[in-house]
C-alpha cells in the first residue's frame, strides 16, 4: 500500500511538472531493487513448432559478443516463445513441461533455471487462456472455460482464489445478435492502471479454434472498466474503427509511457492489419483519449502494428517495409521485413533506429525491453546472422549490439531478477 | 487392482469363445493309435505343409502350421517314416512307436543339388526372403500365435525396428527404422498398399494369428513394392495355407481385454477352389495407471497423481471372408475377398498426456471388396499379378460434451463450452480409395528376371462437420468441398543371378507421378469455395542392390538407394482445421547405403552385422505459422550412420538365446546457425531413440515352453540437445545428459515371462505371459505412458 501511495505521488508529480524523465515509471510491473545478487535470465525458442521447445539459462552479469544460451545449467522445456516478467518474476503463459496453457514461474535456483510453480487453465484449448494481469498482491487472469468471468489468484502462491462474474457486462450490448457466435471478457487484454482493472470485451462472430481473434462483430472494441479493490464494475469505454485489440501470449502489445500513460495496440480488422493502430488512455484518465491516436494506415498500408514499447514520450516500435502478407509463403512472421522506429508521441514523427537491420516479428516476445535501465531490442535477421539484442542509445535514435547468441534458438526474452 | 486379470468378462466375447472352441473340439474328437511328432528346420522353426508318409500303410499327411502332425496307425510296432518338402532332403526313418513312445521330432536339413552348372537351394521362402540382397528382417509368426503378444511387442524384438504407440491396445503406431519414421515408411499388405484399409488393419490391433510373416525392408525395396518409401516398408504376410485347417484364438489380458481370432481354410481335394476367413476381434478398457499431473479445481495448482485412465478404450473387429478358383488354364489363381472393419477408439489426451478427455470418440469402418489374379505364362517365364479394390472409408470424430473431466474422471458441466479438444467436432469424412496394382516378372534367362510393378492410387475425401468451419460468408461446410490425390508409381528392376548363384544383384529405377486437387481452406482468413487448387509433380529414385555367399554358411550384402517421397495428399491440403495448406513443398530426398554380413552355423548358433549411412534432406515437418494454424514444410537435414548386431545360439539342445542391439547415429546437418540454431549441427534426430536392445531366452521341457525377454530403451530426446550435453562413454552409455531437461524419455527396462503348453493332441495350445512383470514405467512417443504390469492367457485351437 504503501509502494502503491508513493507511485501516485510520483506519477502526480510528473503529471504536474511535465518532467516525464524524473519520474518512476508508472508501470504497475516494478523492477527489481536492491540486489544482493542477481541473475540474468535469457530465453530462447529453439524449435519454430506448436510446442515452442528452447532455453532458459541464468547469467552473472549482462553477456557480450556471441552466446550459447544452453550449458548444464539451462532448462530445456516447452513454451519458449516468450515471458511476461513482473517484479521479480519470471512469469509465462506456457508451462515448460507440456506448453499447457496459464501461469508458470521460473526461478532461478543453485544457479540453475528451473519450474518454480504452475497455475493451470481449466481451458487449455482456447487461445487467451493464461492472459493475465498483477497488480501487487493480486492478480488477474481469463480462462476459457468461463469465458464471462475474469479469475483472480494470488500471484506469490500462483493460486487461484476467485473470480469475478463479468456476465451482465458483457451482455449490456449484442444480446440478441444472432451474428454474435462468441462473448468473453479479457481473453486478449487485461491491464491495471491507477486501481482500476482493464479488460477487452469480445463480440465474435466465430465459434471455433480461433474463436476472439480476427472476427470482431462490432467496428469498435469495447473494454470494461473495474475497479481492482473493489471488484465493482464501472464502465464500459472503446477504442472506435478498428479490431483485435493486443493479441494472445505473452507479448501483452501494451506499454506505460514513464508519465503513467497507457498505449494500446489494437492489430486491425485482419491478421494482416488494416485500421491497425495505437491509443491510449491518459494516467490520470479512464477513457480513451480521443485526441491521440496512431494509425498504422497512415504510415505503411497493408502493415499493423504488434509491438510496443513507450518510455519519456516515445514509443518505441516495428513497421514492416512492405505489405504483409500470409499463408504457406506469407512474410508476416518470419521474414525480415521490419524495421525497428522511434515515434514521438506528441508529434507522431518517426525516427528510423539506426545501426539495426530489418527483423522478423517478435511474435510472443517483445520487441522492447528494459534491463539495468538498458533499453534493449530484439534482433533477429538470420539473413545477416544476427540474434539478439541491441542496445539504444539514449536519444533512441540507434542501437549497437551488445550479445549475439548463437545457440538456443531465436532470443524471446531477456530479464534480470534478484536472488 | 488392474494390474491383475479383471473379471469384468464381456459376455459375448466370452461365449463366442467358448462356442468356436467346443465347436472344432466336437468336430475333431477321434480314437486309435497314433504316430505324432513335429517337424523343424535347422534353425529349430516349425516347417508346415511337410508331407509325411507312412509307406507300408500307404498313409500321408501334412504337417500344420505349427509343424505337428499325427497319422492313425493299426498296432503298435516298427514303421518307415518318409518326410519330404520341397527345398529340404527327403528323411526316412525306421521308429519304433509304441504305448509310451509314439511322438518322434524331426529336423529337416536343407538340400542342396546341382544342375547344369548351377547350384539350387532349397529354402523356405522366409529363408529365400531373408538371403535377398536386400537387407529384409522376416519376423516369423508361427510361433507367434499360442502367445499373447502382439505384432508390436515381436515387432520390438527385432533389431533395428522400434515401434512407438500412443497408449494401449489399438493406438495408433509408428514404426521407426534406422531413424525413418512417419510417412517416410510405407506399409504394405501382401505387397498392396494398405492405405485403403485405414486403420482396420492397424500394426496395434492385429494379432499375429492373421499373419504368416512380416518382412520389414530397411533402406532399398523390391521392386514389387511400388512406393515412395524414403527410408522403408513393412510387408503384413497373409497367411496363405496350403491344406484346410481352422484356428480360434482368445485371449483374456488385464484392463478388461479380450481378443478373438478365427482363421480357417478350405481346398476341394483337387485344389480347384478355395474359401476362407479370417477374423479378429479386440477389446480392451486399457484402464492402465498412469503417473499424470492432477489440478486442483480450485487453486489450479498441480500435483502428481497415479490414476486410472477412464476413457482409453479401444473396441474393433476385422472380417474377411475370400474365395477363389485355381490351378485353372486361365488363372494360376483368382482370389475375391470381402471384408470389413470397424474400430471405436476413446479419446483419453491430446498428443500430450496434458489434458484428461472425457466424451472424445473416433470411429472408422468400411467395406472393403477386392479380386486378385495370378497366371504364369509362356513356360514360367512370365507371372502376372494383378490386383485391385475400392473402397470407402467412413471417419467419425465426436467432440461435443459441454464441459470437461479431470483426471479422476470427474465432470464439470460447462454450457458455454463445446468439445474437450481445441476443435469440437462432429465430423462424418468419407475417404475413397481406389488401388490398382499390377507386377509382372519375366525370366530373360534362369538367372535373370526383369520386373515391373505399377501402382496406381486414387483418394478423395470429403464430409461434412456441423461444428466444423464454413466457406465465408455462406453457411457452406468447408469439409463439403472434395479434395482428391492421384499417384501413379512404376518400378523396373531387373534381379541376376551370377557364379553359380553366389552373387545375386538387383538394379531398379522407379518413376513417381502424382497429381491433387483441393480448396486451399485456411481458417486464419476468409475461404472461399472457389479457390480450387490443382498441382502435381514427377519425381525419381534408383536403387541397386549386391549379395555374395561366401560360403553355405555366411553371405554379405550392400545395397544403395536414392530414394525420393512425395508430399501426401494431408500435407499438402492440411486437414481444414489446425494444419494449412502448402503446395510448395518439395518431396524428401534421401541417399541409404546398407552393408551386411551374415554367418550362420546350423543348430548351433548365428550372428548378423548390418551397418547403415543415410543421409537426408526436405525432411517434411509440421510447423507453426501463426498460432493456432501449422502447415508442413521441408525442414531438416539428417544424416548419420547406424549398426545393428543379432544374434542366436543354442545354449542347449533345449535352450536357446537370442538378443540383439541397435545403435544408431543419426544427426542434424547444414542447419543455418545464423539464427542461433548453432546447437543443432550434429545434435541427434530428436524423438528417435539412439540405442536399443533385446534380449530372449525360449527354454523347452518337452512339450512345455517358458520363455522371457528383456528390452531396453537408452533415454532420448524429445527435442534437440547439443552433442557436447550428450551423455558421454562408450555408445554414450555413460550418466545422463548434462542439461536439466522436461524433454528427456528416461531409460526404460522391459521384461515379460511367459509360458506355453499344447495340450488336446496339440490341438489346443495354452499361453501365459506376464508382461512388464517389474512394473517399470514405460513412455512411448511423446511421453504417453504405457500399461504396467500386466496379464495374459490366451488359448488358441487349431485343427487340420
Amino acid at each position: 500500500m504503501k509502494k502503491l501511495l508513493s507511485k501516485g505521488l510520483i506519477i502526480g508529480i510528473a503529471t504536474i511538472t511535465g518532467l516525464s524523465s524524473c519520474s518512476k515509471k508508472n508501470d504497475p510491473d516494478p523492477e527489481p531493487t536492491n540486489p544482493e545478487s542477481s541473475k540474468y535470465v535469457l530465453i530462447t525458442m529453439s524449435e519454430n513448432t506448436l510446442t515452442k521447445p528452447g532455453y532458459a539459462t541464468a547469467f552473472d552479469e549482462i553477456p557480450s559478443g556471441n552466446v550459447s544460451n544452453i550449458n548444464a545449467t539451462s532448462l530445456q522445456g516447452m513454451g519458449m516463445g516468450g515471458w511476461r516478467p513482473y517484479g521479480n518474476w519470471l512469469l509465462k503463459m506456457f508451462n515448460s513441461t507440456g506448453n499447457e496453457l496459464g501461469i508458470e514461474r521460473l526461478i532461478v535456483s543453485d544457479n540453475k533455471v528451473v519450474v518454480d510453480k504452475f497455475l493451470k487453465a481449466t481451458d487449455n484449448t482456447t487461445n487467451g487462456s493464461g492472459n493475465f494481469v498483477i497488480n501487487e498482491n493480486t492478480g488477474f487472469y481469463w480462462d476459457g472455460s468461463s469465458p464471462l468471468k475474469i479469475q483472480k489468484f494470488n500471484p506469490e502462491t500462483l493460486s487461484r482464489t476467485g473470480e469475478i462474474d463479468l456476465t451482465n457486462v458483457v451482455n449490456e450490448r449484442g444480446s440478441d445478435e444472432a451474428g454474435i457466435l462468441y462473448r468473453s471478457i479479457g481473453q486478449k487484454f487485461l491491464a491495471i492502471k491507477g486501481g482500476k482493472l482493464y479488460a477487452n470485451i469480445t463480440y465474435a462472430t466465430t465459434n471455433g479454434t480461433q474463436k476472439g481473434f480476427w472476427d470482431d462483430f462490432y467496428p469498435d472494441v469495447y473494454i470494461a472498466v473495474i475497479d481492482v479493490a473493489s471488484g465493482n464494475y464501472e464502465k464500459t469505454i472503446k477504442i472506435e474503427d478498428t479490431g483485435s485489440i493486443a493479441y494472445i501470449n505473452d507479448n501483452n502489445m501494451y506499454s506505460f509511457d514513464t508519465n503513467g500513460d497507457l498505449y494500446i495496440v489494437t492489430q486491425g480488422r485482419s491478421s494482416l492489419g488494416g485500421k491497425s493502430k495505437v491509443v491510449r488512455i491518459k494516467a490520470s484518465e479512464t477513457d480513451i483519449d480521443k485526441t491521440w491516436e496512431l494509425k498504422m494506415d497512415d504510415i505503411m498500408t497493408g502493415g499493423k502494428f504488434v509491438n510496443i514499447f513507450a518510455t519519456n514520450g516515445k514509443i518505441i516500435t516495428i513497421i514492416p517495409t512492405v505489405a504483409l502478407t500470409g499463408g504457406a509463403n506469407g512474410n508476416i512472421n518470419f521474414s525480415e521485413i521490419w524495421e525497428y522506429y522511434t515515434i514521438d508521441i506528441a508529434t507522431k514523427a518517426r525516427t528510423k533506429i539506426n545501426g539495426v537491420p530489418y527483423v522478423t516479428n517478435p511474435g510472443a516476445a517483445f520487441g522492447t525491453i528494459k534491463v539495468d535501465d538498458k533499453l534493449l531490442l530484439r534482433v533477429n535477421a538470420p539473413s545477416a546472422g544476427l540474434n539478439g539484442y541491441y542496445q539504444l542509445n539514449s536519444d533512441l535514435t540507434a542501437a549497437t549490439s551488445l550479445f549475439n547468441v548463437t545457440e538456443g534458438g531465436s532470443v524471446s526474452g531477456f530479464y534480470k531478477i534478484n536472488l | 487392482m488392474k494390474h491383475f486379470i479383471t473379471y469384468r468378462i464381456r459376455l459375448i466375447p466370452t461365449l463366442l469363445a467358448l462356442l468356436s472352441l467346443g465347436l472344432l473340439n466336437s468336430a475333431e474328437a477321434q480314437t486309435g493309435l497314433q504316430l505324432k511328432g513335429k517337424v523343424l528346420d535347422q534353425q529349430g522353426l516349425a516347417i508346415s505343409g511337410v508331407s509325411v508318409g507312412l509307406p507300408a500303410l500307404s498313409k500321408k499327411t501334412a504337417t500344420n502350421t505349427y509343424g505337428e502332425f499325427s497319422l492313425h496307425i493299426p498296432r503298435y510296432g516298427k514303421y518307415l517314416i518318409r518326410l519330404s518338402f520341397i527345398g529340404y532332403q527327403t528323411f526316412e526313418k525306421e521308429v519304433n512307436v509304441s504305448a509310451g513312445e509314439n511322438s518322434f521330432d524331426f529336423i529337416l536339413i536343407e538340400h542342396v543339388s546341382t544342375l547344369e552348372n548351377v547350384t539350387v537351394t532349397g529354402k523356405t521362402e522366409t529363408q529365400k526372403i531373408k538371403d535377398q540382397s536386400i537387407k529384409t528382417t522376416v519376423i516369423e509368426l508361427k510361433e507367434a500365435y499360442n502367445k499373447p503378444a502382439t505384432v508390436t511387442e515381436l515387432m520390438n524384438r527385432t533389431a533395428g525396428i522400434r515401434i512407438r504407440q500412443t497408449g494401449g491396445l489399438g493406438s495408433a503406431a509408428d514404426v521407426s527404422l534406422n531413424g525413418f519414421q512417419g510417412k517416410a515408411i510405407k506399409y504394405f499388405r501382401d505387397g498392396i498398399p494398405l492405405d485403403y484399409l485405414g486403420e482396420g488393419f492397424g500394426l496395434s490391433s492385429l494379432p499375429a494369428n492373421m499373419l504368416q510373416r512380416i518382412e520389414v525392408y530397411k533402406g532399398v525395396l523390391p521392386v514389387s513394392l511400388g512406393a515412395d518409401a524414403l527410408g522403408g516398408a513393412v510387408n503384413l504376410i497373409s497367411r496363405r495355407p496350403s491344406n484346410k485347417y481352422m484356428e480360434a484364438g482368445y485371449e483374456l489380458a488385464s484392463f478388461n481385454t479380450h481378443r478373438l481370432n478365427l482363421n480357417g481354410y478350405y481346398t476341394n481335394p483337387a485344389n480347384q477352389w478355395f474359401a476362407g476367413v479370417d477374423a479378429f476381434y479386440n477389446h480392451s478398457d486399457n484402464d492402465y495407471k498412469a503417473l499424470v499431473r492432477a489440478t486442483d479445481p480450485e487453486t489450479r495448482n498441480q500435483y502428481d497423481a497415479n490414476v486410472p485412465l477412464f476413457h482409453n478404450a479401444f473396441t474393433g473387429y476385422f472380417v474377411q471372408a475370400y474365395a477363389g478358383l485355381k490351378n485353372r488354364k486361365w488363372a494360376d489363381e483368382i482370389r475375391f475377398e470381402l471384408s470389413a472393419f470397424s474400430n471405436n477408439k476413446e479419446q483419453q489426451h491430446p498428443a500430450l498426456m496434458t489434458d484428461p478427455y472425457g466424451a472424445i470418440v473416433s470411429k472408422q469402418s468400411s467395406v472393403v471388396p477386392s479380386v486378385s489374379y495370378k497366371k504364369t505364362l509362356f513356360n514360367n517365364r512370365l507371372t502376372v499379378n494383378q490386383f485391385v479394390t475400392y473402397n470407402t472409408i467412413k471417419i467419425n470424430r465426436i467432440d461435443t460434451l459441454h464441459g470437461q473431466y479431470d483426471w479422476f474422471g470427474n465432470f464439470t458441466p460447462n454450457p458455454l463450452k463445446v468439445g474437450e479438444s481445441r476443435q469440437a467436432s462432429n465430423s462424418d469424412i468419407n475417404s475413397r480409395n481406389f488401388i490398382s496394382r499390377t507386377n509382372l516378372a519375366f525370366s530373360i534367362t534362369d538367372n535373370h528376371t526383369l520386373e515391373l510393378n505399377t501402382v496406381y492410387l486414387s483418394a478423395s475425401r470429403d464430409g461434412n462437420d456441423p461444428l466444423g468451419p464454413r466457406f465465408s460468408g455462406t453457411d457452406i461446410d468447408v469439409l463439403s468441398a472434395e479434395s482428391s490425390y492421384r499417384k501413379f508409381v512404376t518400378a523396373m528392376g531387373i534381379s541376376s543371378d551370377l557364379f553359380d548363384k553366389k552373387i545375386n544383384h538387383l538394379l531398379t529405377g522407379k518413376f513417381f507421378n502424382y497429381s491433387a486437387s483441393g480448396i486451399e481452406a485456411y481458417e486464419a482468413r476468409p475461404v472461399f469455395s472457389d479457390e480450387v487448387k490443382d498441382i502435381g509433380g514427377n519425381s525419381w529414385g534408383i536403387a541397386d542392390a549386391i549379395k555374395y555367399e561366401i560360403n553355405s554358411r555366411s553371405l554379405i550384402r550392400f545395397s544403395a538407394e536414392y530414394a525420393n517421397r512425395l508430399p501426401d495428399h494431408n500435407e499438402l491440403f492440411g486437414d481444414a482445421v489446425f494444419v494449412v495448406p502448402n503446395f510448395s513443398l518439395k518431396p524428401e530426398r534421401s541417399l541409404n547405403l546398407n552393408l551386411g554380413y551374415r554367418y550362420n552355423k546350423p543348430v548351433s548358433y548365428s550372428v548378423e552385422v548390418n551397418t547403415f549411412y543415410r543421409r537426408t534432406k526436405n525432411l517434411i515437418l509440421l510447423v507453426p505459422i501463426q498460432q493456432p494454424y501449422a502447415h508442413f514444410e521441408n525442414q531438416e537435414n539428417v544424416k548419420g550412420y547406424g549398426m545393428e548386431l543379432d544374434g542366436v545360439v543354442y545354449l542347449f539342445r533345449n535352450l536357446l538365446l537370442n538378443a540383439n542391439a541397435t545403435w544408431q547415429d543419426l544427426r542434424l546437418f547444414n542447419v543455418s546457425s545464423s539464427g542461433g540454431d548453432a546447437e543443432k549441427n550434429d545434435a541427434r534426430l530428436r524423438n528417435t531413440p539412439y540405442l536399443f536392445a533385446n534380449a530372449g531366452l525360449n527354454y523347452n521341457i518337452n512339450k512345455l515352453k517358458f520363455y522371457g525377454y528383456y528390452s531396453f530403451v537408452r533415454e532420448y530426446y524429445l527435442e534437440t540437445i547439443p552433442k557436447r550435453l550428450e551423455p558421454t562413454g562408450f555408445l554414450g552409455l555413460g550418466g545422463k545428459a548434462d542439461i536439466n531437461s522436461l524433454l528427456i524419455i528416461p531409460d526404460q527396462h522391459l521384461l515379460s515371462i511367459g509360458t506355453n503348453y499344447p495340450a488336446l493332441n496339440n490341438k489346443l495350445s495354452i499361453g501365459l505371459e506376464a508382461k512388464n512383470i517389474l512394473n517399470n514405467n514405460l513412455y512411448d512417443n511423446y511421453r504417453i505412458q504405457k500399461a504396467g504390469r500386466s496379464f495374459h492367457l490366451k488359448l488358441n485351437y487349431n485343427i487340420q
